[in-house]
Order: C-alpha cells, then structure tokens, then sequence
C-alpha cells in the first residue's frame, strides 16, 4: 500500500506483475480518515466487516478489489 | 472480544501514543496492574482478532494498526511527535486517529524521490499523488506485514 509520483511510476514498479487498485492521495486520505478516527476513543469498539464494508462503499471503493471478507 | 481484552487494547493504545511507540509487555503489565504473562496472553488473544499485530518470536507489538511499532518508509509527523505508519494508508490514519494536522515523509517506491505531504483539515497538499493497493480486500489479513 505505497503512494506513487504517477501511473507511470506504478506500472514500471509492478514489472509485469498483476495490478492491484489505484486512487487518488485525497480519496486515500477520505479514506484513512473514515477508517481510523475512532482508533484512539475509549468508545472504541471493533469494526464489524460490516461497517467497513460500509466505509469503502460509501467512498466509491466497489467491486470484487475491494470486497472485504465476512466476519 | 472480551471485556478484559476490550480494556487492554485501550490501554495499549493509549500508552504507545503517551510513549510515542509501542509499549513493552512489562510496561502494559504496570500501567494495566496485570501480570506480564497476562498482558502476553491478552495480545495474543488481540492479534488472534486482529486488534494488535505482534512478532510472534518476539511478543513484541508490530502494528497497533494505524501506527507501527517498527521503522517503515511511513515517517509522520503529528501532534508534536515523529511516528512511523504501516504504509501510505496508515500514514494518514495516524492524522486521522489523532485528530491532528500532519506532515507525511516518504519515497516513491519506482525511482526513490521523496514524497512529503502536509495533511491539512483532512487534505493532503499534492494532489498529484497516487496510492496503489496491489493485494485484494479479501487477502489483506493473510499477510498484512506484506499488505
């Protein structure tokens, strides 16, 4: 889970190999910020597969990629 | 997750933000006013359920997902303090679990130039950035140091 200069830099750092998904650095940080905020709440409780796959539907993050395991 | 467990994990987590890195087993066992071997057997019960990743050699904390308790390309600078994420993703999260405004250090795994973003009311300065996941959700858990 790298960040990259480009899509050109992706592709020459795959060499070959299957890619994976690429989105922009502001929907990775929409992301991050939907995922971890309540990290450090004494509220904090475990996330249900559930309510993250919530998360990544939410932002636009479909299809089989991004589909989590159920719990 | 149990109560007790429940209890440990806030304790852990607040103890590496209070420390700035991961907490030892026979700190937690002072600040959680438990046994070592509790506090050891708890983590494993966290890592069983992917609440804490631990070295297994070891016992010690790898991850205390957003943060790292071992160096990485991740360096972060937030709420006063230098930490090291996981990877791209947790370099974020770690702004977003501290609430704070950060600034991002790292290097474009291709051709090595370094990266550094100010995260600023959520937003990250370049837009021009790219983040790649290579491995599918359904797989995140079967090797997440490699994830």
């Amino acid at each position: 889970m790298n960040l990259f200069r480009s899509g050109e830099h992706i592709q020459r750092w795959l060499a070959g190999r299957e890619p994976g998904a690429t989105i922009p650095v502001e929907k990775l940080s929409e992301l991050a910020h939907a995922w971890w905020e309540d990290r450090l709440s004494p509220r904090w409780r475990p996330h249900t597969a559930d309510s993250n796959q919530a998360i990544l539907d939410r932002l636009g993050l479909t299809g089989d990629f991004w589909r989590l395991p159920s719990s | 997750m149990n109560e007790d467990d429940l209890e440990l994990r806030n304790l852990t987590y607040a103890r590496f933000v209070e420390l700035g890195r991961a907490p030892t087993a026979a700190e937690m066992a002072v600040a959680a006013d438990r046994d070592r071997a509790e506090v050891l057997a708890g983590w494993q019960r966290l890592h069983a359920e992917h609440a804490l990743v631990l070295d297994l050699a070891t016992g010690d904390i790898t991850m205390a997902n957003p943060f790292s308790g071992v160096a990485t390309a991740y360096r972060v600078q937030a709420g006063g303090r230098w930490w090291y994420g996981n990877c791209a993703w947790d370099a974020f999260g770690i702004c977003a679990a501290l609430h704070q405004e950060g600034r991002i250090e790292t290097y474009c795994p291709d051709c090595g130039q370094s990266i550094e973003i100010a995260v600023r009311n959520q937003h990250p300065d370049d837009a021009s950035l790219l983040f790649h996941c290579l491995v599918p959700a359904a797989r995140w858990w079967d090797d997440i140091v490699f994830t």
